[in-house]
């Protein structure tokens, strides 16, 4: 019976000596191991929302976490003005092109294609839902395989954020207040560079460690 | 008793645990200042260009004085900025840096140099060297011919 009781500790342990979080199924790393790029190409943000601003503003998130997992990370906003003048300013024409062929134009190893797939607030009088989500596809620059991809979703809740006062009419009001205030201005970004650093930085499924990082080769 | 025991050495296991769960706090490996911000406000207000140009030159100038690794791509965002501003020289300048410090950034800056060298010489206004030469020398054709005669090298000539 004690030993039972212990065994539940004894495995959260276990597990926090893993990693960050509970270890989620593995992802296969083969095809990212062989292609074993250095450097990586941010493409400009596809963006299946009617926000307009949401593209470029997630691009802003994405460089300093991909550079941080040990990549040569091609500077995004160079890349996409370059883009432009190339003739490619839709991001979606951008993500039709061959991989090697905009691999080949930087000089780069890989790609990575993101695109946005929900970035709305949603107002309910007490409450503001910020949904924000994100699919991330990096693909070899000589083969133009599929080499990693995630998805993800994040999602908050103003009436989360508040705490009770005792007094229930307070609390409604300060709650209303509060979701009017994130309905006025959702703040999206937390969300998105919470949804990158998952996706880039949880063990098992995120970006393997890459020549600059210190785990280079050594991560599981 | 054993409820003490038992406390115990749960008290010992989270205590065990906490060290394990904060060590994956998130430290920079590279001086990025406001890099993300400074993006993301060009991108609000992209007329504010020259307010762009200069905080990434000072996310750098901060960088390298304190002796810190600038971040990837930095140089060649910085020198991008610049070429827009119109300032082709330092542009090239900074095109440079990144070529020098990221190997796998040479075949993209030997490119933006190239373009950007070609675009100062067509710009209109005096060129840097004075007078241009006749256009007689430049000729494509002109080039690979002056190597053949290849026999009669300078010493052979000079027998």
């Amino acid at each position: 019976m004690n030993r039972r009781v212990l065994l539940v500790p004894l495995l959260a342990v276990l597990l926090l000596s893993l990693g960050c979080a509970a270890a989620p199924p593995k992802k296969d790393y083969t095809a990212f191991r062989s292609a074993n790029p250095r450097s990586i190409l941010i493409l400009p943000v596809v963006n299946n929302t009617t926000n307009v601003e949401a593209s470029a503003l997630f691009l802003s998130t994405l460089p300093i976490p991909v550079a941080e997992r040990g990549y040569y990370v091609f500077p995004v906003n160079m890349v996409k003005r370059v883009l432009e003048d190339e003739g490619l300013a839709d991001p979606n024409l951008v993500h039709g092109a061959d991989p090697a062929r905009l691999c080949n134009l930087f000089g780069s190893d890989a790609v990575l294609f993101v695109t946005i797939e929900a970035w709305t607030a949603r107002y309910m009088v007490l409450d503001t839902t910020v949904t924000v989500e994100f699919d991330y596809v990096m693909k070899d620059g000589k083969t133009g395989d599929t080499i990693w991809k995630e998805h993800r979703q994040v999602v908050n809740s103003s009436a989360g954020q508040s705490r009770g006062s005792g007094n229930p009419f307070v609390d409604l009001v300060a709650m209303a207040a509060t979701a009017a205030i994130a309905k006025a201005a959702p703040n999206y970004m937390p969300l998105a560079r919470q949804s990158n650093d998952q996706v880039l930085n949880t063990p098992g499924i995120g970006l393997p460690a890459g020549p600059y990082h210190s785990l280079y080769g050594k991560d599981p | 008793m054993t409820g003490v025991r038992l406390r115990l050495s749960l008290l010992l296991l989270s205590a065990l645990a906490i060290p394990l769960a904060t060590g994956c706090g998130t430290k920079r490996a590279y001086s990025w200042g406001d890099y993300d911000s400074t993006l993301y406000s060009y991108y609000q207000n992209p007329q504010e260009t020259e307010r762009y140009v200069e905080r990434l030159g000072e996310i750098i100038q901060k960088a390298e004085v304190e002796k810190d690794k600038v971040p990837p791509g930095l140089y060649a965002e910085y020198g991008y900025a610049l070429f827009e501003a119109g300032r082709l020289d330092e542009a090239i300048v900074y095109y440079k840096k990144e070529r020098d410090q990221w190997q796998e950034s040479v075949v993209f800056m030997d490119k933006m140099i190239r373009n950007t060298q070609r675009l100062k010489e067509n710009r209109p206004g005096p060129p840097p060297g004075g007078n241009l030469p006749p256009p007689a020398g430049e000729t494509p054709g002109a080039a690979p011919a002056a190597p053949s005669p290849a026999g009669s090298g300078p010493e052979g000539g000079a027998r």
